[in-house]
C-alpha cells in the first residue's frame, strides 16, 4: 500500500514539474517564430521614397499641402496589404527643452498589432548649405606642391579635343583644394628652374606631384636638350626619371604612350622637326623614353632600350576596354568624381615593369587585365619616386588623372554643414504586421 | 507477502508507464521547440541572405559590372556598382534565369532563350550561355545543398493603358500599387507610329505629359491618328512621391509575321532580330523589313531617342540581322517592321530590366518544402520602384530526427 502511495505521489511529482515547465515553456507564434524584417522594410520604403528626394521635399510642406496625401498615397501602395503603419514626421529643435516635436503623423490602422518595428530616417531641407573642406595634401608633412606643366612653348599629342592649356585649368580646378600649393609652371625655362632643384614660388619642390598635360609629349627645357639628346633623347627621359627619384616627386602621364615624343616650339624649329603627323616643335623619342625613365626612377645606369613595352590591341584585344578598380569607383563616391566606368585603353603597361624597376603599385586606377595595368600609381620600394600612368587612348579624361591621384593619397573630406533651426526632420515609420496568427 | 508483491509490482508498472509518458511529453516539447529554432534561424538566414543579394554588387573578373558582360560572376550581388544601398543593377537582373518562362529555341543559333515575356509584343529574351542559372548562384551565395530560394522582384506601381477611342486614337491610363488608384501621379509617354513605306517602315516619336485624377486614370490622345490602321505602341512612366513605374499599350495591324529581338550579346550589345517563324512557326512565312531605334530613358523619366547604325534591312524565313545598342544606359529597344503596306507592325525589348518595368521570378519552386521563410525589402532599379520578395527553405530537412 505504501509502494502505491509513494508511486502516486511520484506521479503527482512528475505531473506537476510537466505541468509546470508548460506553463513556461510558452511556444511562440508562427509569426515570432518567422518574422518579416519590418525594420528593414521600414527603412527600404522611406529609402525607396526619397530615392528622388520626395520624401525629403513632403516632410517640410505646410500639414495641409496635398503632397502629404500624395505621401499616404504613395505609402500604401509601397508596402504589403498585410502590413499597416504610421509615420510620424518630427522636427528637430536643438536648444530647446523638447528635441523632438512632432509636425505630422500618418497611418492606415489605430493599432499596429501585437508586434511591430520601426525605422528611423534623418532628412534635410535643401535649405541646407553643406560645406566640404579637404584636407591637404602633404599638411602633415611632405610634400603638398603640385605643378602642373602648362608651358607655352610645347604642343600636344594624343590630348586630342583639349589644349594643354585647358587641361592645365581644369586639373588646377579639380586638383588645387587638395594641395597646400599648386603652381602652373609656364614654360621650359620654368620647368627646367625645378629639374634643377629651384622653386618657383617658395613652394616645397621635394615630394611634389608633377603632371604633364601635353599627352604623350614631354617639356624638354633648352638646357637639358643640348645636354641629354643622345638616343633621340631618351637620356634626358633618363635624366627626368632620376628627378622624380631625387626629389621623391610623382610623375603623372595622363594619357597614351608616356614619354614618347619631347617638345620645345623655340627649339625644335626645323622643318622636319615633327612628330610625323604634322606636330611641330617636337622630336620623337620612341617607346626608349619611357624605358629610360624607368631606368633613372630605378637608379640604374643608363642602359639604352628601345623595346615597346605597353600591351597592343592587335594582340591583346581584350585592352581595348577597361572597367575602373573597385578602389577607384569607391573613391568616385568619396570625391564626387564620376568619369565613365568603362574606359579605352591601348597603352596599358606590363606589369613585369614592376619586379623590373622595383616598383610596388600603390593604387589602381583601371582594373588590371591579364597582365596588364591600363592607370595606376607606382612607387619606387625605395620610398623615392613615383609613377601614374593612364594608358588611355586619345583623349584623355583629367577625371581619372584627378581619382588617381586622390584615390593615392587619400586626403579626408571635412564635411560641415551650416544650417538653421527647423532645416532637419526626423521620419518614423513603425509596421505592424495583421492577419494570420 | 503476496499481496504486497503485487502490490509493488503494480506500482512500479504504473511508475515505468508514468515516466515513459512524460518523456514523451517533454521530447514533444523539446522536439517541437527545436524546430521552432530552425525555423527562426531560417527567417534569420532569409534576411541575411537577402540583404546580401541586394546590397552588393557581386563581381566578375575584377569588375563589379558583371551585368554588362557575358562572364559569370565570381561573386553573386544585384546591387547598381554606381550606387549605394538598395538600388539593383538593371543590367544584372537582365541575366537572371526567369524560372517561369518556357524556354524558346531559335535554330540558327542553336540555342535556346530564357524566356521574360511581359506581353504581347515586349518580351526579353537572354540566351541560357550568357544567363545565370540557379545552381551557378547557389553555390556562389554558399547555400548550394543547404537552403533553397525563390527570388521575386516585382514592380509596385502598375501602369495599365488601354485603347478607348481608335479613330482619332485614344488611350486611357490607369496608375496604381498594391489596388491603390495613384491619385495626381505625373505621367509621361512615349507615343511610337510605324510609317509604311516601300521597302521597310520608318516612325515617328512623340512624348507629352500629364497628371491622373482622383480614380488614377488620365486620357492620353493624339488627334489625327487613326489607330484602326496603323500601328502603334505607347510607353508610359508614371511618379507619385518616390514611387515610379512604367507600363506600355501596342497594336500592330499584321500579327502572321513579324520581329522577335533575341539578346546576341552582353559586352558587345548586340541584339538578334530574328524571323517569327523560325521561333513560334506560324502560317505563309514571309520577308519582313524592319527599322530599329532606341528610346533611352532620361533622368526626368521622359524617353529620348538614341538612332541605331545599320538600323533597317529585311530578314526572312531563315535568316536574321544584328543590331547594336550604342549605349550602357537603360532604355528601350523598339522595331517596326513590315511585309507589305499595311501589313505593320511594332516590337519591343528593354534594354535594362526596369525600362518596361519586366518583374523577375528566379530560383526553385517552393511549394513542396514544409517551411518557407519570407522576407520583403522595397527598392528601385534605376529610380523604377521595386517589391523585392525571398522565400528561403532548407535542403537538409526539418526534423529533429529525420
Amino acid at each position: 500500500m505504501m509502494r502505491t502511495i509513494e508511486v502516486l505521489l511520484v506521479i503527482i511529482i512528475i505531473m506537476g514539474a510537466s505541468i509546470i515547465a508548460s506553463l513556461y515553456a510558452v511556444l511562440p507564434q508562427p509569426r515570432r517564430v518567422s518574422p518579416i524584417n519590418l525594420r528593414r522594410l521600414a527603412l527600404t520604403t522611406l529609402e525607396m521614397l526619397d530615392s528622388d528626394h520626395d520624401l525629403s521635399t513632403t516632410v517640410f510642406k505646410d500639414p495641409n499641402d496635398p503632397a502629404w496625401g500624395q505621401l499616404q498615397t504613395a505609402l500604401s501602395a509601397a508596402l504589403p496589404p498585410n502590413i499597416v503603419y504610421n509615420l510620424t514626421v518630427y522636427s528637430i529643435s536643438p536648444g530647446t527643452t523638447q528635441l523632438y516635436n512632432v509636425t505630422q503623423s500618418l497611418c492606415n490602422a489605430q493599432s499596429l498589432g501585437v508586434g511591430s518595428d520601426v525605422s528611423t530616417y534623418l532628412v534635410a531641407s535643401s535649405n541646407v548649405t553643406f560645406n566640404v573642406t579637404p584636407q591637404k595634401i602633404g599638411e602633415n608633412g611632405g610634400g603638398g606642391t603640385l605643378y602642373i606643366l602648362n608651358c607655352s612653348d610645347s604642343n600636344g599629342w594624343w590630348i586630342t579635343g583639349y589644349s594643354a592649356a585647358q587641361l592645365a585649368g581644369d586639373l588646377y580646378d579639380l586638383l588645387s583644394p587638395y594641395f597646400i600649393t599648386t603652381v602652373v609652371v609656364q614654360n621650359t625655362t620654368q620647368f627646367g628652374q625645378i629639374l634643377n632643384g629651384t622653386a618657383l614660388q617658395n613652394e616645397t619642390l621635394q615630394s611634389a606631384v608633377v603632371i604633364n598635360t601635353v599627352g604623350e609629349a614631354v617639356p624638354i627645357p633648352q638646357s637639358y636638350a643640348t645636354q641629354y639628346s643622345g638616343d633621340s633623347y631618351a637620356q634626358y627621359c633618363f635624366q627626368l626619371g632620376k628627378r622624380v627619384s631625387q626629389y621623391n616627386w610623382t610623375w603623372v602621364s595622363i594619357v597614351g604612350y608616356p614619354l614618347y615624343y619631347v617638345c620645345n616650339t623655340g627649339l625644335f624649329t626645323g622643318p622636319n622637326d615633327q612628330n610625323t603627323w604634322g606636330i611641330f616643335g617636337m622630336k620623337c623619342v620612341g617607346s626608349g623614353g619611357l624605358n629610360s625613365f624607368l631606368e633613372g626612377l630605378d637608379n640604374e645606369t643608363y642602359n639604352y632600350n628601345g623595346n615597346w613595352i605597353t600591351a597592343d590591341p592587335g594582340t591583346d584585344s581584350n585592352l581595348l576596354t577597361v572597367p575602373l578598380s573597385s578602389n577607384a569607383l569607391y573613391y568616385c563616391n568619396y570625391y564626387g568624381i564620376y568619369p565613365s566606368p568603362i574606359q579605352t585603353a591601348t597603352r596599358a603597361l606590363p606589369t613585369s615593369i614592376i619586379g623590373q624597376y622595383h616598383l610596388n603599385v600603390t593604387s589602381y586606377v583601371l582594373s588590371q587585365v591579364d597582365s596588364w595595368n591600363a592607370g595606376a600609381v607606382y612607387r619606387h620600394l625605395d620610398g623615392y619616386g613615383g609613377f601614374m600612368a593612364l594608358g588611355l587612348t586619345r583623349g584623355p579624361d583629367i577625371r581619372l588623372t584627378a581619382l588617381g591621384l586622390l584615390g593615392d593619397y587619400k586626403p579626408r573630406l571635412f564635411a560641415s554643414e551650416y544650417t538653421v533651426a527647423g532645416t532637419s526632420r526626423l521620419v518614423v515609420l513603425q509596421l505592424g504586421q495583421v492577419g494570420g496568427v | 507477502m503476496t499481496g504486497a508483491t503485487v502490490d509493488h509490482l503494480v506500482s512500479l508498472i504504473v511508475l515505468l508507464g508514468a515516466i515513459l509518458l512524460f518523456i514523451g511529453l517533454f521530447n514533444q516539447t523539446i522536439q517541437t521547440a527545436v524546430i521552432y529554432q530552425q525555423h527562426r534561424y531560417l527567417a534569420d538566414k532569409c534576411s541575411d541572405l537577402l540583404d546580401n543579394m541586394l546590397l552588393n554588387p557581386g563581381d566578375s573578373n575584377g569588375t563589379m559590372f558583371w551585368g554588362e558582360s557575358n562572364s559569370t560572376p565570381t561573386s553573386f550581388g544585384l546591387q547598381d556598382p554606381e550606387f549605394t544601398q538598395y538600388e539593383l543593377s538593371s543590367f544584372s537582373l537582365m541575366r537572371l534565369d526567369y524560372s517561369p518562362g518556357n524556354p524558346v529555341y531559335y535554330p540558327e543559333t542553336t540555342m535556346s532563350y530564357s524566356n521574360n515575356t511581359l506581353g504581347p509584343g515586349a518580351s526579353l529574351l537572354v540566351p541560357f550561355n550568357e544567363v545565370i542559372n540557379y545552381s551557378t548562384v547557389q553555390t556562389l551565395l554558399g547555400i548550394n545543398g543547404t537552403f533553397g530560394f525563390t527570388l521575386t522582384i516585382s514592380p509596385i506601381v502598375a501602369v495599365n493603358v488601354i485603347e478607348t477611342q481608335l479613330n482619332p486614337l485614344s488611350v486611357t491610363v490607369t496608375v496604381s500599387g498594391n489596388g491603390y488608384p495613384l491619385a495626381n501621379a505625373n505621367v509621361s509617354y512615349c507615343f511610337i507610329n510605324v510609317v509604311d513605306q516601300s521597302q521597310y517602315p520608318s516612325y515617328n516619336i512623340s512624348g507629352g505629359f500629364s497628371v491622373t485624377n482622383n480614380a488614377g486614370q488620365t486620357f492620353l490622345s493624339f488627334p489625327g491618328f487613326d489607330g484602326t490602321q496603323a500601328s502603334y505602341a505607347v510607353i508610359v512612366y508614371a511618379s507619385l512621391s518616390g514611387l515610379v513605374g512604367s507600363g506600355y499599350y501596342q497594336h500592330v495591324s499584321y500579327k502572321d509575321n513579324y520581329v522577335v529581338p533575341l539578346i546576341a550579346d552582353f559586352s558587345n550589345d548586340s541584339v538578334i532580330l530574328a524571323h517569327s517563324s523560325d521561333i513560334y512557326s506560324g502560317n505563309n512565312p514571309a520577308p519582313i523589313g524592319f527599322n530599329a531605334t532606341f528610346v533611352l530613358l532620361t533622368q526626368d523619366f521622359s524617353l529620348r531617342q538614341m538612332p541605331l547604325s545599320n538600323a533597317s534591312g529585311s530578314i526572312s524565313a531563315g535568316t536574321y540581322d544584328n543590331i547594336a545598342i550604342p549605349t550602357n544606359n537603360t532604355g528601350i529597344a523598339v522595331i517596326a517592321y513590315e511585309k507589305d503596306p499595311g501589313d505593320a507592325g511594332i516590337a519591343l525589348m528593354p534594354w535594362g530590366l526596369s525600362s518596361l518595368s519586366f518583374p523577375v521570378v528566379f530560383g526553385g519552386n517552393p511549394l513542396t518544402n514544409e517551411w518557407v521563410a519570407t522576407d520583403i525589402r522595397e527598392a528601385t532599379v534605376n529610380g523604377v520602384a521595386y517589391q523585392v520578395k525571398l522565400a528561403l527553405w532548407s535542403l537538409t530537412g526539418y526534423q529533429v530526427v529525420s
